[in-house]
């Protein structure tokens, strides 16, 4: 018994991997300027992007319902942790749902950055942020250096490279 | 369909039938959506690529976008744009080394019912010169000169308005097409061989482009709007909504005018031709009151149980081996090899749409 369900467990993995591939990377970034943004957390506390200016920022719009955003959350919070003591921060924007549900994920998930609220989906908008995660990484200057579209391993070798280049 | 949820319709339903459409209209409020969409390339050799259309991006006073997501074993994934329209579409691409290319796209967006109130002409809404000429001109299969335009001229006769013009024509298709059972898919609008061929009878796709073309051959701006029903109706009409859950086939196009004072109207003689042929119990005379209430309704009013993709003509397939130009992307397009599947056939791409309404 116990080694069928090991045999349905090792299975049900194998499943999972296949059906998630990851084609998402970071590209770089040719969409302009970088919108403004100004949005509350949870708490009530208001972030300003334009306060961030000197720190390595990536902003991640997300959603509860994006099953790709939740997944890479835990990734994100990795990195962020691995950079602890350098000026890198992480505002994760969700897109348009009641407090209530992103309460139930934060609780469900305990995360170390702020989880902001675009309550109407606009601030997204302005963004481009059309298809979930979407992640925009802002060098130290304030400007957008990186996109990604879709769900990204944020603690791979490959994405450190990039966030350590812009935090130089 | 759980009880709870049947008897909650049902009720509201019933309080619908006993207001006029536009009371029971106003009441409403946003309703939001998901519709996830899961598409398999079979029997797979080579580079295979697919194209889901997504919720329309534009806000508007009826429909919102929230989002899309995908998840799946593609090599590319990226929201591409019809350069004349802007019809937002989820390209996907598969390497020849992914043996069962397979993908989930999640979209949310709110939906409100929409109606024109024809007693108020205060609009602020205008259209460009440009935009006019954009929404007069002729698409490959919906000319507005020839056969068309004589019929249009005959239809309009004595019309003095836009709207008197939008009506007459809405009226004539109501009175003069069918709904044909036979017609694959939605149809595919090609309007002058329709009226050449003096068999009037399509669904959605040749009735309503019927309307666009007859509407833009004497000047009224006029388009097609296609897209997917998602729930049943809340108005007592069976034959004008999602059945089930699974809403794989329940494409439907609608179109629009617009007339100064109003801007764009909301119109759908297609459906009344629905509701003649499938309303049970079916086949019913077109002086048959829920046909009457129908008709009325649908000229300047549609119900939101379903979402707009886009309003586009003559699409051409980002990325596509032979660049096929399709009379409009209303269907999940898949490509294996180097040969495009059969849209009409969800079984060759085999592909799913589910649809569920967010309540909490």
């Amino acid at each position: 018994m116990l080694r069928f369900a090991v045999a349905l467990v090792l299975a049900g993995a194998a499943l999972v991997a296949s059906f998630s591939i990851r084609a998402t990377e970071l590209k770089p970034w040719e969409g302009g300027a970088t919108p403004p943004l100004a949005l509350e957390d949870m708490g009530g506390k208001t972030h300003n992007l334009g306060e961030y200016k000197g720190k390595v920022v990536l902003v991640n719009f997300w959603a509860t319902w994006c099953e790709p955003c939740r997944a890479e959350m835990p990734s994100i919070d990795r990195l962020r942790s691995s950079l602890k003591g350098k000026p890198f921060e992480v505002l994760a924007v969700n897109m348009a749902e009641p407090l209530s549900r992103i309460e139930k994920f934060s609780a469900s998930l305990p995360l170390g950055f702020p989880l902001l609220r675009d309550r109407d989906g606009s601030v997204g908008k302005t963004w481009k942020a059309k298809l979930l995660p979407a992640s925009y990484l802002i060098g130290r200057d304030g400007r957008i250096h990186y996109v990604a579209y879709g769900e990204l391993d944020w603690s791979s070798d490959a994405v450190r490279a990039k966030v350590a280049e812009l935090l130089q | 369909m759980n009880r709870r949820i049947f008897l909650k319709s049902a009720a509201a339903a019933a309080i619908a039938q006993s207001l006029p459409w536009r009371t029971a209209f106003a009441q409403d409020g946003w309703r939001t959506f998901e519709t996830v969409t899961r598409v398999e390339v079979r029997d797979s050799f080579g580079v295979a690529r697919a194209w889901v259309p997504l919720p329309m991006e534009m806000d508007t006073s009826w429909q919102k976008a929230l989002g899309n997501s995908w998840s799946g074993n593609t090599t590319t994934a990226e929201v591409k744009h019809d350069g004349k329209y802007g019809i937002a579409m989820l390209y996907m691409e598969w390497s020849d080394k992914v043996m069962n290319p397979v993908v989930e796209v999640t979209s949310r967006f709110m939906t409100r019912d929409r109606a024109t109130d024809f007693a108020r002409a205060d609009s602020p809404i205008d259209l460009s010169a440009a935009d006019r000429k954009f929404f007069t001109a002729p698409t490959e299969l919906i000319p507005t000169d020839g056969i068309v335009r004589k019929m249009a001229l005959d239809i309009t006769k004595g019309a003095k308005t836009d709207v008197d013009r939008a009506r007459a024509i809405y009226e004539w298709i109501v009175d003069n097409t069918f709904r044909d059972p036979k017609t694959r898919g939605c149809g595919v609008g090609d309007v002058k061989s329709l009226l050449e061929s003096g068999n009037l009878g399509g669904k959605c796709a040749d009735l309503n482009a019927l309307y666009v073309g007859l509407a833009r051959s004497v000047g009224v701006p006029a388009r097609d709007v296609y897209g997917v029903r998602v729930a049943p109706s809340r108005y007592g009409y069976k034959s004008l909504g999602a059945g089930t859950a699974n809403i794989t086939k329940a494409q439907h196009c609608r179109a629009e005018f617009f007339a100064s004072g109003y801007g764009w109207v909301a119109i759908d003689p297609a459906d009344v031709r629905k509701v003649v042929l499938e309303e049970p119990p079916g086949n019913l005379p077109i002086k048959d009151e829920k046909v009457v209430a129908a008709r009325k309704r649908l000229f300047g009013s549609w119900e939101m149980n379903w979402v707009a993709y886009n309003n586009g003509h003559d699409v051409k397939l980002p990325h596509a081996t032979k660049a096929p130009k399709l009379p409009f992307l209303m269907y999940i397009n898949a490509e294996s090899d180097g040969e495009l599947r059969d849209q009409l056939e969800p079984d060759s791409v085999r592909y799913t749409i589910t649809a569920r309404e967010i309540t909490a």
